[in-house]
């Protein structure tokens, strides 16, 4: 790492890349993309076949030995199992994709090698979702539940105690009054000035 | 507009996950303010992935890989992924967003001397120190060489050196064949990548020690 690593100027090339014919493109991505809809263990089945050898052989240089290559297998087809979801074939090839999911796995396990701990910092350097998906409706609602714990848990103390009471565990303000041995008017308050917080926090998209 | 990035090969090594953890970080970071490295690395991804997955039919299977996908395919269980919530991060009465990649490591609280503070991430990574480097209006670092090489990327504010001035997102890449002394008319925040100590060239240098100290 000698030398000038910074450059003034950022061209993008393009076409030096050669059409690969040799990957069978369209049936991965088809395949991929039937693991995320239905679950499909024939369609797995072929992208195991295809990759998991080549990402064996990839884990061999990388690590110098066949367990860990192995683990590395293992990794990257899990993901590829559990966050098929994930993909979308319209932003790029299968084979794009999962060399990504490699990549992360692989950089997370050398880590692990070198400081000995168990981190995957792999995910906010390359994160695999770029942006959210926002057409599914009840997708949607699990991530605003998500962002809403989150405003929640940066309320001050006394006012999160009230709105977790009243929305989670469902008790009254009379009994949260009594419970947290307050009148019922501060109850009331606190839930007030939480709520208009909320409001703010969530802004348009609420 | 962003006029300094990083160059080719290391893009390419970033891509190929290949760097230490504190480079990536900062090539990350860069890339999140950067359309145009973002396509870079989007073309580079998929040029390694060619390099990878093109050649040749599929191989059998041995017997330890056909165990290994079914164990896989157990379950229909999928991973949840949350989406991202930027935190903001306030510095000198401004509120910003910090590139993901930075915004998620945990860091020491910001300690200072003079005009200039930092608050380190705790990122094991040998050599490497990265930080969050924070210099209030009319600040400078004294004019200084490096013996490893130090990576600065702008992240809000305004920043200059002896070449020139800097916008957010600008990756600035020095080693030992550059000195500068950094300033900044009216405050900014940088990320940092240090190998190691830095070397003062004007007088005084003891006197300066503590602030070395608190870059590296």
């Amino acid at each position: 790492m000698i030398g000038q690593q910074q450059s003034v100027d950022c061209n993008v090339k393009s076409g030096t890349r050669k059409a690969v014919q040799d990957t069978p493109s369209q049936a991965l991505s088809d395949a991929l993309v039937k693991v995320a809809t239905s679950r499909d263990r024939k369609a797995f089945a072929y992208l195991f076949e295809y990759f998991a050898p080549k990402i064996k052989r990839f884990g061999v240089k990388q690590f110098g030995n066949e367990a860990q290559a192995m683990e590395l297998v293992q990794d990257t087809m899990t993901s590829v199992w559990r966050k098929a979801h994930l993909y979308h074939h319209d932003k790029g090839a299968a084979t794009t994709w999962i060399y990504t999911v490699m990549r992360n796995a692989s950089f997370d396990a050398l880590r692990k090698m070198k400081s000995n701990k168990e981190e995957h910092i792999s995910e906010d350097i390359w994160p695999i979702i770029q942006d959210s998906q926002t057409d599914d409706e009840g997708f949607k609602d699990h991530l605003q539940t998500a962002q809403i714990q989150k405003y929640i848990n940066k309320l001050p103390p006394a006012q999160r105690d009230i709105v977790k009471g009243v929305y989670f565990q469902e008790m009254s303000q009379e009994q949260l009054a009594e419970h947290l041995n307050i009148p019922v008017g501060t109850v009331k308050s606190r839930l007030r000035l939480a709520l208009q917080k909320l409001r703010a926090e969530l802004g348009d998209q609420a | 507009m962003i006029k300094h990035h990083p160059n080719e090969s290391l893009l390419e090594q970033f891509v190929e996950g290949s760097l230490p953890a504190s480079i990536s970080v900062a090539i990350a970071a860069h890339v999140e303010l950067c359309p145009c490295c973002q396509k870079k690395t989007q073309a580079l991804e998929e040029a390694k992935a060619s390099q990878q997955f093109s050649d040749a039919a599929p191989l059998a299977l041995d017997a330890d890989m056909i165990q290994l996908m079914e164990s896989i395919a157990l379950t229909d269980d999928v991973d949840e992924v949350h989406d991202y919530i930027q935190p903001t991060f306030s510095y000198q009465g401004r509120d910003v967003q910090l590139p993901r990649a930075i915004a998620n490591i945990d860091r020491t609280k910001f300690s200072g001397v003079g005009k200039v503070s930092r608050a380190r991430l705790l990122l094991e990574d040998g050599e490497l120190r990265s930080s969050l480097l924070e210099i209030e209006a009319e600040g400078e670092i004294p004019e200084h060489t490096h013996t490893g090489f130090e990576i600065t990327l702008l992240l809000d504010g305004d920043f200059s050196d002896e070449s020139g001035e800097y916008v957010p997102g600008d990756f600035i890449w020095q080693d030992g064949r550059h000195n500068h002394s950094p300033r900044t008319k009216s405050g900014c925040l940088c990320f940092t990548v240090v190998s190691s100590a830095l070397h003062f060239n004007k007088g005084l240098s003891k006197l300066l020690n503590p602030i070395g100290n608190l870059i590296y």
